[in-house]
C-alpha cells in the first residue's frame, strides 16, 4: 500500500500508538463516517468501509508521522480502500470509465453547455434532501471533491495529495463538479416552479 | 462588501467563466491577497452576473454545510474503539 510507504517509519510506545488513535484519529469519526457514508451510498458499507479505514489506521500507525495532518492522511486511506474495495461493488449508478468522464467534462463545450442560472432564492426554498440527492448524485471523482473542500475544508494542496493528482487537476475538476450540482440544482429548482431557475 | 447599485452595474460579464474560477478561488481560501483585492473590490461590486454568482457560491457552501453533514452512529464508533482494543492485547 504506497500510502503507507512514503514516510519513514516512525516508532511509537504502545502508549503512543493509544494516544495518537484516540487524540488524533478519533476526532475526525464524523468527517470520516460522512464521506465514506456519500461514497458507498450504503449505511452497511459505509460501516465497514470505515472499520476497515480505522482498523488499517491502527495496523499502520508508524507511518504516520506525529505532527502531520491526521485528517488528511485518514482521508487517503479512506479513498484508496474505497477504491480497492468497494468501488466494484458499491451501489454506485455510474459504470462509466472515469476516464471517459474526465476528458468529457474536460472538454471547451460542457462549459458552453452548462450555465446553470440558478438563483439565491430558489436554494432558500431547498429545506429537504435536494442538495443532498444532488450531491449523491454526483459521480464519485466530481462527489469526492466537493466533500473534501466544501464540506470538510481541505485546501486544494491536501486534497492533491489524498487524491494523487496534481493541484491544477484538483481546480478543474472542483470547477466541473460545483457545474454539475448547479445544474442538479436546477432541474430541482425547476420542479419546484421556479422559472428559469 | 457594501450592497453595491444594481443600476451602476454591468448587466454582462466578458470573462464570466475565468471570473467564477476566480471567485472559487477566493472562497476556497486559495487565492492570493492582490488576486482578492482585485476582483472584489475592482470588479464584483460593478458586475452583476459575477455579483450574483459570488452570492449563489456563498448560498450553495452553506447549504453543504447544513444539509450533508452526517454523524458516525454511536454503536459504530464504539464498536471500532473496541476493535482497535482486541487488536492491541493480540499484538
Amino acid at each position: 500500500m504506497e500510502e503507507f510507504e512514503e514516510t519513514p517509519r516512525q516508532h511509537y510506545t504502545e502508549a503512543q500508538k493509544n494516544s495518537i488513535f484516540n487524540n488524533e484519529f478519533m476526532p475526525h469519526i464524523n468527517s470520516m463516517y460522512n464521506f465514506a457514508y456519500r461514497l458507498t451510498l450504503d449505511g452497511d458499507d459505509a460501516k465497514d468501509l470505515l472499520q476497515d479505514t480505522y482498523l488499517k489506521a491502527y495496523r499502520f500507525i508508524e507511518s504516520f508521522q506525529q505532527g502531520t495532518n491526521a485528517k488528511a492522511w485518514l482521508f487517503r486511506i479512506l479513498k484508496n480502500s474505497f477504491i480497492n474495495d468497494y468501488r466494484k461493488k458499491s451501489k454506485e449508478p455510474s459504470k462509466v470509465d472515469y476516464q471517459d468522464v474526465e476528458t468529457y467534462y474536460n472538454s471547451e463545450d460542457v462549459d458552453r453547455q452548462i450555465t446553470p442560472d440558478l438563483r439565491v432564492e430558489a436554494l432558500k426554498d431547498m429545506i429537504g434532501d435536494e442538495i443532498s440527492n444532488a450531491l449523491n448524485s454526483l459521480d464519485v471523482d466530481f462527489k469526492t471533491v466537493i466533500i473534501l473542500c466544501d464540506l470538510e475544508g481541505f485546501k486544494y494542496e491536501e486534497m492533491a495529495k489524498i487524491l494523487d493528482i496534481p493541484i491544477g487537476t484538483v481546480r478543474s475538476r472542483l470547477h466541473r463538479a460545483r457545474n454539475l450540482l448547479k445544474e442538479k440544482l436546477s432541474t430541482y429548482a425547476k420542479q419546484m416552479g421556479y422559472k428559469n431557475a | 462588501m457594501s450592497t453595491p447599485d444594481p443600476k451602476n452595474m454591468k448587466q454582462d460579464c466578458s470573462n464570466k467563466r475565468e471570473c467564477l474560477e476566480m471567485l472559487q478561488l477566493i472562497l476556497d481560501g486559495e487565492a492570493t491577497a492582490e488576486q482578492k483585492e482585485h476582483f472584489l473590490k475592482e470588479h464584483l461590486e460593478e458586475c452583476m452576473p459575477c455579483y450574483k454568482n459570488y452570492h449563489l457560491e456563498v448560498a450553495i457552501r452553506q447549504l453543504l454545510k447544513t444539509k450533508c453533514c452526517h454523524e458516525a452512529p454511536q454503536q459504530l464508533v464504539d464498536d471500532i474503539k473496541t476493535k482497535v482494543i482486541q487488536n492491541l492485547s493480540r499484538s
